[in-house]
């Protein structure tokens, strides 16, 4: 399942590792830092946002994975807290799976969705480790939908290329949708079928009236498979380290 | 954007007048390197070595490509270095600052212009088809020992990668894939690494493996790449202080020394990682290349 590590690096002021399904990314945030004139914003900090890919240099698809993180964590942090500031994201994506060692040329407009999860997770998970005050906390996931019309949670690269249609969506720990990210043929039916699905996964309360579909063994009822229990998990982890003068004093 | 935050006049003081009685500030030794740690990925050719706090990691890909019109017969490698904001707030993305020129220039002169890697050996198809070979060195923690670091991570890395396999008949190029031919290690030539060293007091003082601290109250460095076997790839002297022609050649006697200890580090960290992958003990005779 997901593994987590929160500060791995020593000198930004917050960073993450989010590993899952494949995909592992380091995350870095460095804020509130000083911002430059033609970016700076008077009211707000500017969020910027920077993912590298494992191998090669950025392209057309990191630039799209950008613009949605950026988007979507200015909407998440505080800005207004911290004026005339810069927030500055750095992504590593570390591995990804299907990424062989040998690369073709990819083409140069296709995008890359899959990774997106995975990004929105560490991005989230560095914010917490910077302590940068956030109005709410995000869950992403994945869901691919075959051409049977079958919902599958997390595929596989395999899966994927088969699939019909992929889509990203991210819920905020108040259960709205904040993220719609969708790539295929699809009805809006089906659509509605995911943002169901997604939400169960994504958020706790509406995860107990949907049923589980047949397909999906890994996501039983166990507690980790919640991706918000992740987040909490690595939090708490968090909390009982830095608490853990408190402890031994008594 | 921030700058690197220069150490206090205090501090400063302190570190000088501890190195005067030949103490470091972390307890090391002067000719003593930090904890090393070598790991690698569940791919192949994935590095991630650890520095005391500084962390490189790099990764080597293989593409197939045109080779270049005047060099039929050679494959192309390129080493890539890029300092983002991970590994320090001072680091801007985008823009190349002069650490990073430095430090891609010492690789490209200690890995690729010593002929570390063959390049020949990366021809497919004379002047056709190429291996195009690529390391991408990503620094993530920057603690001092940059340069020392990303030459070992990517020795480490080279050292580590498997290239398909493949086969020319009748000018037809087969590459094959992991499941039909185990790929095969590439031809390095011999293994450079590069050793920093810094001066202090006119070169009266010299450390190995310094610190950003000790870096930023130094008077200049210097950078030997050397192999195990002995052979000097590269001397270069930064920093603008002057050092006396003794304490080069000594210092390069030194690096020499520390060259046999990083490679037997990165020897045995292969041979752990080799013992890993090895399941069943069968890789000996599933392996594709030739015994020569």
């Amino acid at each position: 399942m997901a593994n987590t590590t929160l500060s791995p690096l020593h000198r930004a002021d917050g960073s993450a590792r989010y590993t899952k399904n494949g995909y592992s990314v380091i995350a870095a945030v460095n804020g509130p830092i000083e911002v430059q004139r033609r970016d700076e914003l008077p009211e707000e900090a500017a969020v910027d946002v920077a993912v590298r890919p494992a191998a090669g240099l950025g392209g057309l698809p990191e630039r799209h994975l950008e613009s949605i993180l950026q988007n979507t964590l200015r909407h998440v942090i505080v800005v207004s807290a911290h004026p005339r500031t810069l927030i500055q994201f750095t992504l590593q994506i570390v591995t990804s799976p299907g990424d062989d060692s040998v690369t073709g040329s990819l083409p140069q407009a296709s995008s890359n969705l899959p990774v997106l999860p995975a990004l929105l997770q560490a991005s989230i998970l560095a914010l917490l480790s910077t302590s940068i005050p956030l109005f709410m906390t995000l869950t992403a996931t994945l869901v691919a939908v075959n051409p049977n019309g079958i919902l599958l949670v997390e595929p596989s690269v395999q899966e994927i290329k088969l699939a019909s249609s992929i889509h990203v969506l991210a819920f905020s720990s108040h259960g709205d949708l904040l993220v719609v990210e969708s790539e295929g043929d699809f009805t809006i039916d089906k659509w509605e079928e995911v943002h169901k699905k997604a939400k169960s996964i994504c958020h706790e309360e509406a995860g107990d009236e949907s049923e589980s579909g047949s397909e999906d063994v890994s996501m039983s009822s166990d507690d980790s498979s919640k991706i918000e229990n992740v987040l909490k998990e690595a939090v708490e982890r968090k909390i009982a380290k830095e608490q853990r003068w408190k402890e031994s004093t008594g | 954007m921030p700058r690197e935050a220069e150490p206090s006049i205090n501090e400063k003081a302190f570190l000088l007048q501890a190195l005067h009685e030949d103490i470091r500030l972390d307890g090391r030794a002067l000719d003593a390197y930090r904890n090393l740690d070598i790991s690698f990925g569940d791919d192949y050719g994935v590095a991630d070595v650890r520095l005391g706090k500084t962390r490189v990691l790099t990764r080597i890909s293989a593409s197939i490509t045109a080779p270049r019109p005047d060099r039929k017969f050679d494959g192309i490698f390129t080493i890539t270095t890029e300092l983002s904001p991970l590994a320090s707030p001072a680091f801007e993305s985008g823009r190349q600052s002069d650490l990073e020129t430095h430090l891609s220039r010492i690789l490209e002169t200690s890995l690729r212009r010593s002929q570390a890697l063959s390049t020949e050996s990366l021809c497919l198809v004379a002047g056709r088809q190429v291996w195009s070979l690529r390391a991408d060195v990503h620094v993530l923690d920057h603690d001092g020992g940059l340069i020392d670091a990303c030459c070992l991570c990517t020795l480490a890395a080279l050292r580590h990668y498997r290239i398909p396999d493949s086969s020319v008949k009748g000018g037809d190029l087969t590459v094959y894939s992991a499941l039909e031919r185990d790929p095969v290690p590439l031809a390095l030539l011999h293994h450079p690494l590069c050793v920093t060293l810094v001066f202090f007091d006119a070169g009266e003082k010299w450390l190995v493996d310094a610190t950003v601290m000790e870096l930023q109250c130094s008077e200049g460095e210097i950078v030997v790449a050397a192999n195990p076997q002995g052979e000097v790839c590269l001397v270069q002297k930064g920093g603008g202080g002057e050092v006396e022609a003794l304490v080069v050649l000594r210092c390069v006697e030194v690096a020499m020394g520390k060259v046999r200890e990083l490679g037997k580090a990165v020897d045995g960290a292969l041979e752990r990682d080799a013992r890993r992958r090895d399941k069943g003990g069968m890789s000996r005779e599933l392996r594709a290349e030739n015994e020569r």
